[in-house]
């Protein structure tokens, strides 16, 4: 099947992106990657007008070293990240997540921005981003900018907080130092295919960040409130109260798959009491 | 028509595309470089997979016109490459392909392996091979040419290419207001679906459903709720995205059903038909529609029933079966669409509420367009006829 007719435009760089989307009178969208709107496009799913090619946007393309933290451009790509080919803020666990999100040829041009926007509750970056405490850099008309963490960014399953005119120009993420612990652990059947569930966890005692991430369900990644996190690492709190508490509109049954990824991402990230059962998962 | 020129197998191309066509039916049916197989369209299978820039891609989900000045490599540019040559024999000498279908995407996908990943074990060989899928052969075969290549691996390992940076209009940049630097765009505002004829009947049980229990509380009194619920047309004005088409007659209504998940938007249209059982203050909605434009269609099933609820208030209790079929279904995964239901039923309960206290338009609704005109109307009306 193929796409209904639309107009393609290449953006030089995001002022350029922004003064586009405005521009126009039908319904224009930002086209990255093309890796999950594609489909929709193909399927007729999504039917925009215009389309804007960020792909070759100078300024969305780089990593910006802010001195405690880097600004990644919205359009680097996956492979980029899995390549090394841009500073890594957290030393390898960027690496790690981008060289296992779909396959090769999806990562050489999937972007991280592309991810975010399209906040599929079950992609990587939606959940370990947000593990990360990353902040979304975004662009107005105008010149207007705003910043905003990426956990009221991703609003609901595929819905996020940016406004008709707006563009996501980078992610910001603090460096971390050799101190902080991570881990990241999904569930799926097939290599490449998106998680059945997924849990993140940080632990970063030098920044006094602690985070327990829970992915992969029908809305954007759940926090557990830090009292809460920091028990079930203690081993205080059962992992499966902690989520019972967090989501407890789930039947319990729902929930057995998202403790096993809590209890392997802790696993990971070597807290003390959670041994690592999948040694394949980074 | 877009203007673009790149490189193609060592060839200097220019060309004027559509927009809408993507790399592999630009090759195929523009260029006439039919090696590059087209398989699923959505990225999963792999067969289009080629070389941009020295990267390995899929070119179903690559716009031609996105490819200006990108250096391109098909199947048939690899004759004379000697590490294909070898790629090539291996795969004959392994029996790594029957109907050949999968073929040159698995050989450009080996071809990167071998180059990008020289120490591959079988695992990983297997991971980075889990996006090529080979409906014939198995896998076994290709596995072990690429094995077999690499046990004499090539020196240089791969080279990507950057892109310079495209050029454009200068004045464009960074100006407030673009006029003229797109031309208009060629597509009509999709028309309204009409109700398809040919449905089929609204009966029998919905097969390899998915089904969901909620309850919804509601402030109001359970008698003025479930004089509410049965007006149908009250019904439709507080769920978002419904509308219904020409007169309801008798408890069969036409209507259509928009959704909205992030930019995917399908608008069905179909029919539904309603009962009610006073004694027990439940009823039932049987529908079904399809999207003609996507080509999905939807079956549901729904009971509900108005109890007591807390303070004087009311609680109504909705089991809910559905079915999606066709390309939206791949999308609405049972948990995306479960999360869709709760937040229509939050705002169909806001908006009832709303309602029957004489404000309407008091909530955000999705999809955004039209509803809230049929809301105020109908609202306007219901006023009217509740006497209010
Ligand atoms: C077969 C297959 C398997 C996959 N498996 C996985 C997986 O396992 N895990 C995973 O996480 N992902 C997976 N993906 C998705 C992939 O990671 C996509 O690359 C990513 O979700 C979207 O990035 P993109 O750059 O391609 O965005 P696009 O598809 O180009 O855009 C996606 C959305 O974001 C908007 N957008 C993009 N950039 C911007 C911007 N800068 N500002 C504003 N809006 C913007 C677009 O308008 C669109 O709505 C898979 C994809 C495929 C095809
Ligand atoms: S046709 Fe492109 S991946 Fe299937
Ligand atoms: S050889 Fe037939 S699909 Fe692979």
């Amino acid at each position: 099947m193929k796409p209904v007719a639309f107009d393609l435009t290449t953006a030089t760089a995001a002022p350029h992106a922004v003064a586009l989307l405005s521009n126009v009178d039908i319904e224009a969208k930002i086209i990255a990657g093309g890796q999950s709107l594609g489909p929709m496009l193909n399927l007729r799913l999504a039917r925009p007008g215009h389309l804007i090619d960020v792909t070759r946007a100078k300024d969305l393309r780089g990593v910006v070293d802010e001195g405690s933290a880097l600004l990644y451009g919205a359009a680097v790509t996956h492979a980029e990240i899995e390549d090394g080919a841009v500073p890594d803020a957290t030393g390898g666990w960027l690496q790690a997540i981008a060289s296992r999100i779909a396959y090769r040829a999806v990562r050489n041009r999937g972007t991280m921005g592309g991810s975010l926007v399209h906040a599929d509750p079950a992609a990587d970056w939606v959940v370990t981003l947000t593990a990360l405490g990353a902040v979304a850099v975004i662009a107005g008309p105008g010149g207007a900018a705003r910043e905003e963490p990426l956990s009221s960014f991703i609003a609901g399953p595929f819905t996020t907080t940016l406004k008709p005119g707006e563009i996501l120009t980078g992610i910001r993420l603090a460096k971390r130092t050799a101190d902080a612990r991570w881990g990241y652990w999904k569930f799926t059947r097939k290599v490449g295919e998106f998680a059945k569930a997924s849990a993140a966890v940080l632990i970063d005692p030098g920044a006094g960040d602690t985070r327990v991430v829970v992915g992969a369900i029908e809305q954007p990644p759940i926090i557990l409130p830090a009292g809460d996190a920091e028990a079930v690492i203690a081993g205080r709190l059962p992992i499966e109260e902690a989520l019972r508490r967090a989501l407890p509109h789930r039947p319990p049954a729902s929930l057995v798959l998202h403790a096993v990824a809590v209890r392997e991402a802790l696993g990971i990230a070597g807290a003390a009491g959670f041994p690592a059962q999948d040694q394949g998962a980074a | 028509m877009n203007a673009i020129t790149l490189r193609i197998n060592d060839r200097a191309v220019s060309a004027e595309v559509e927009p809408r066509i993507h790399l592999a039916d630009f090759l195929r049916e523009d260029q006439l470089l039919t090696g590059t197989h087209i398989g699923c369209e959505h990225g999963v299978c792999g067969a289009c997979t080629l070389m941009v820039d020295g990267r390995p891609v899929r070119s179903c989900l690559t716009f031609a016109a996105g490819c200006g000045d990108a250096e391109v490599r098909t199947i048939e540019s690899f004759d004379d490459d000697p590490l294909m040559t070898r790629l090539r024999a291996a795969f004959s000498r392994h029996h790594a392909l029957q109907c050949g279908f999968c073929t040159p995407g698995m050989l450009v996908t080996s071809y990167d392996i071998v180059r990008r990943l020289p120490h591959a074990d079988e695992a990983r060989i297997r991971e980075e091979l889990s996006g090529n899928l080979c409906r014939c052969t198995g896998y076994a075969g290709i596995v072990a040419a690429i094995q077999d290549v690499l046990s004499a691996p090539p020196a240089a390992p791969v080279q990507p290419l950057t892109r310079p940076a495209p050029t454009a209009p200068a004045a464009v940049m960074g100006a407030p207001a673009v006029t003229g630097a797109t031309s208009r765009p060629s597509v009509a505002a999709p028309r309204e679906e009409a109700p398809s004829p040919a449905l089929p009947p609204l009966d029998g049980a919905i097969t390899d459903g998915v089904t969901l229990t909620r309850a919804i509380p509601l402030d109001l009194p359970p008698d003025q709720v479930w004089a509410l619920v049965q007006r149908i047309d009250a019904v439709v004005a507080c769920l978002p995205g419904a509308r219904l088409i020409g007169a309801t007659s008798g408890e069969v209504l036409d209507g259509t059903f928009t959704i909205a998940i992030g930019p995917m938007r399908a608008t069905f249209a179909g029919k539904a038909a309603v009962s009610f059982d006073a004694a027990s203050r439940s009823g039932t909605v049987r529908g079904r529609g399809g999207d003609a434009r996507s080509r999905s269609s939807a079956d549901g099933a729904m009971g509900f029933r108005v109890a007591e609820g807390v303070a004087g208030g009311s609680r109504v209790e909705v089991d809910l079966t559905y079915r999606l079929k066709g390309p939206l279904a791949q999308f609405g995964r049972p948990a995306i669409v479960s999360g869709i239901i709760d937040r229509l039923l939050a705002d169909f309960a806001a908006n009832l509420t709303a309602l029957a206290e004489g404000r309407e338009g008091a909530v955000t609704t999705e999809p955004p367009s039209g509803f809230r005109l049929v809301l105020g109307a109908l609202a306007a009306r219901f006023r009217r006829l509740l006497g209010r």
